[in-house]
């Protein structure tokens, strides 16, 4: 029990981070139908983008929006250059899904080729700690719990109070119907590129912040860990991406702290097994059900 | 009907004739003469050189690129120009299993390799034993302390013998009371069992053995059950990036607790990782480890550094490489290769296979050589030789394993890994299980 609470607190950073990277993947699939594999590269493409700012001497929290910039026009311009083309071809989700798996190998040697295999740190402190009860918190990581929680506010209140969040949210659903309509669904596609690709590199900078180190293969590695936040939360759902990340973050932690650190992912992703077993579709589900990608 | 039988029989024992003579054809028993080779001969590197591990293949690179370089610049063996040619296992056995066959399959003039890692060695060394394909084996994985494969090779110790060096310099140092905290991958943890009872029969006590996922975002609740066992040294390996995120979790949880390594965590990307993690100079001061003891210096080292050195255009930042052990044994190993050719007259490895040990053996008479252009000339001779690599002395057992004494190496802010002590090899067999 003296374990589980400090446990929790370390379980809220993991999903801070996650959710910030589920919510951007999972607004990039409901709006453009891309389930782009890419996405964790595009992270450390973004943190290497904070990393060129930082050893200039930026301070890091101009870096992460930095990265934010980089991400959101990288993935802008991912999606019109290359994406777009195959859309316009008629590619289908699955071959689709094939290119983005060949972006994301590409993206990831450009950046061996650039940066060389090695690792890389940020110019940062993580600052005081602080304690709340039995959990404890640096000055950073509570920045990027409070970035998360910002992050997604601001979500909400894109889809909830904007024209293009409703438009965006249209173009989700039913993009045919959305265009008979009048929603400009070539410009809310763009404008789903550009808000996933500010969240992913938020997140890229995020992730190297809590690992304190990367190289060109890092965001990979936290593919699945978003994708399944996705999966658990019904994919292309905001709000059951946030869940999904709060879940598989507190799951992997808890395990890790009173069963065995080795099966921490077996723990959480057994979870998301359960989870889907009883709603294939996830926690929420309506998009997941009208696009037929529930599990 | 007897005529009948006598037919069938006859067709019976033609069938089976027939389908012996397939299987002898098929199968991989050497023939009486040597296979004749045209071009260039290649050795590969076979490694990680992408995933968790992705730093020990640049390391075995390191070693080969130099040695071709120096056999080349000798007139080849035989005739023939050597090359290095890198294969990718990923550190991982479903990877590496075709990569061995396809490498097999596809690669000309294979003569030799160095590798497997402990990350795909049990998976992949019978494969490349059965090809015939001799091979220097960076694993340290005990299964290999009697091995019974008749290509496989190994200069460096097993790693249960780098655990029980970490135990033995911990206790030396006065720790008492050490956390096991290892990756779950098979080459970290091969360093275990050896290390957890060395340790105890030292008298020390060990609080935590962890195990740990690698290359995660968060080690917090593993640090967190770290803090709470209250050990006064850490024992680890495990990737780069694994340890980085766990020590600098571990400092900002609790501060640093002094750290005791093996060989991979003197490897440069480590030292970058954890170093830019947790800080050069906590580094300096809590970190040490242990790494087969190879003297770096005398004649057969300064060949070697000064090829290497010399290498840059294949080999990234050549300098990071020259006292490390592994590279070091990775160069010996081509060299021993190209003389054992010239001993055999062929570079076909299932006749030069059975001079490899002869190469190195210390035998009355025997001119000592420190190159391959000396080895080449005292064959050329008419001599015996007894090669003394790069990495030291080579003693080979009837395992085909040569294996030796520990040193254990600080580092420095400056980026230098002084030896703080040995471990020698009677130590290490009196603590091993």
């Amino acid at each position: 029990m003296s374990q589980l609470i400090p446990a929790i607190g370390f379980g809220l950073i993991t999903a801070s981070i996650l959710a910030i990277a589920a919510v951007g993947f999972t607004l990039q699939f409901s709006v453009t139908n891309i389930l782009n594999l890419a996405y964790g590269d595009i992270m450390t493409a973004c943190a290497f983008a904070a990393y060129v700012a930082n050893q200039a001497g930026v301070n890091i929290w101009i870096c992460l929006v930095i990265a934010s910039l980089f991400g959101a026009v990288f993935s802008f311009l991912l999606n019109r250059l290359v994406y777009f083309q195959f859309v316009r071809r008629g590619t289908k989700l699955f071959g689709m899904i094939i290119v983005t798996i060949a972006m994301s190998l590409i993206i990831q040697n450009v950046l061996l080729a650039i940066f060389r295999p090695t690792f890389f740190s940020y110019h940062a402190s993580q600052g005081p700690s602080y304690t709340f009860g039995s959990m404890v918190f640096t000055a950073s990581q509570l920045a990027i719990i409070g970035i998360a929680a910002l992050a997604m506010l601001a979500v909400h209140l894109l889809s909830t109070r904007t024209k293009l969040g409703k438009a965006m949210r249209a173009t989700a659903t039913n993009p045919g119907l959305a265009r008979s309509c009048g929603v400009a669904t070539d410009r809310v596609i763009d404008a789903a590129w550009l808000v996933s690709g500010a969240l992913c590199g938020i997140a890229g900078v995020a992730v190297v912040l809590n690992t304190a180190t990367f190289s060109e293969g890092t965001g990979a590695t936290f593919l699945v860990p978003i994708i399944a936040a996705a999966v658990l939360g019904g994919i292309g759902q905001p709000y059951g991406a946030m869940l999904g990340a709060i879940t598989i973050g507190l799951a992997s932690e808890i395990a890790a702290s009173v069963i065995n650190p080795s099966y921490k992912d077996v723990v959480a992703f057994g979870i998301l097994i359960v989870v889907l077993l009883v709603r294939p579709q996830g926690i929420l589900s309506e998009v997941a059900a009208a696009k037929e990608v529930a599990a | 009907m007897n005529d009948r039988r006598a037919k069938s029989g006859a067709r019976i024992s033609l069938a089976v004739a027939a389908l012996v003579t397939l299987a002898a054809c098929g199968s991989n028993a050497p023939s009486a003469t040597p296979k004749t080779y045209t071009g260039t001969l290649t050795f590969a590197s076979f490694n990680p050189f992408t995933g968790p591990d992705a730093s020990f293949g640049p390391e075995m690179a390191a070693g080969c690129i130099p040695a071709a370089h120096l056999i080349n610049q000798a007139g080849g063996v035989l005739g023939h120009q050597v090359q290095c040619i890198t294969v990718d296992t990923r550190g991982d056995p479903a990877d590496a299993v075709p990569a061995a066959q396809k490498m097999i399959a596809t690669t000309q003039n294979l003569v030799g390799m160095n590798g497997p890692s402990s990350d795909e060695a049990l998976a992949t060394v019978p494969i490349i034993n059965r090809a015939q394909i001799p091979m220097f084996g960076d694993t340290g994985q005990a299964a290999f302390d009697k091995s019974t494969y008749d290509y496989f090779w190994r200069l460096t110790p097993a790693d249960d013998a780098a655990g029980i060096a970490m135990a033995i310099y911990a206790y030396r140092k006065g720790f008492r009371k050490g956390a096991a905290v290892f990756g779950n991958d098979l080459s970290s943890q091969g360093n275990v069992p050896n290390l957890l009872a060395a340790f105890n029969k030292l008298g020390g006590k060990i609080v935590l053995n962890q195990s740990i996922a690698l290359d995660k975002g968060s080690y917090r609740s593993e640090v967190q059950t770290l803090i709470g066992a209250n050990p006064d040294v850490i024992f680890t390996e495990a990737s780069p990036q694994t340890n980085a995120a766990y020590l600098s979790q571990l400092q900002q949880l609790h501060g640093m607790i002094p750290v005791i390594g093996t060989q991979p965590t003197v490897q440069p990307p480590w030292i970058k990782a954890v170093g830019g993690a947790i800080g050069k100079a906590n580094l300096a001061h809590y970190f040490a480890a242990a790494q087969p003891f190879a003297p770096s210096q005398g004649p057969s080292w300064d060949v070697y550094n000064k090829a290497l050195l010399a290498s840059g255009a294949d080999v990234p930042q050549p300098d990071q490489w020259s006292q490390d052990p592994y590279t070091e044994t990775d160069f010996d190993a081509i060299v021993i290769m190209a003389l054992a050719m010239i001993m055999a007259n062929t570079p076909d490895p299932a006749f030069y296979n059975k001079f490899i040990s002869k190469v190195v053996a210390d035998t009355p008479g025997a001119v000592e050589v420190h190159s391959y252009q000396e080895g080449k000339d005292a064959l050329g001779a008419g001599k015996t030789i007894h090669y003394v690599g790069a990495g030291g002395p080579i003693s080979m057992d009837a395992y085909h394993n040569s294996s030796g004494a520990f040193e254990m190496v600080g580092y420095t802010a400056a980026g230098d890994f002084p030896q703080v002590d040995t471990v020698s090899a009677a130590d290490i067999a009196k603590y091993k299980t």
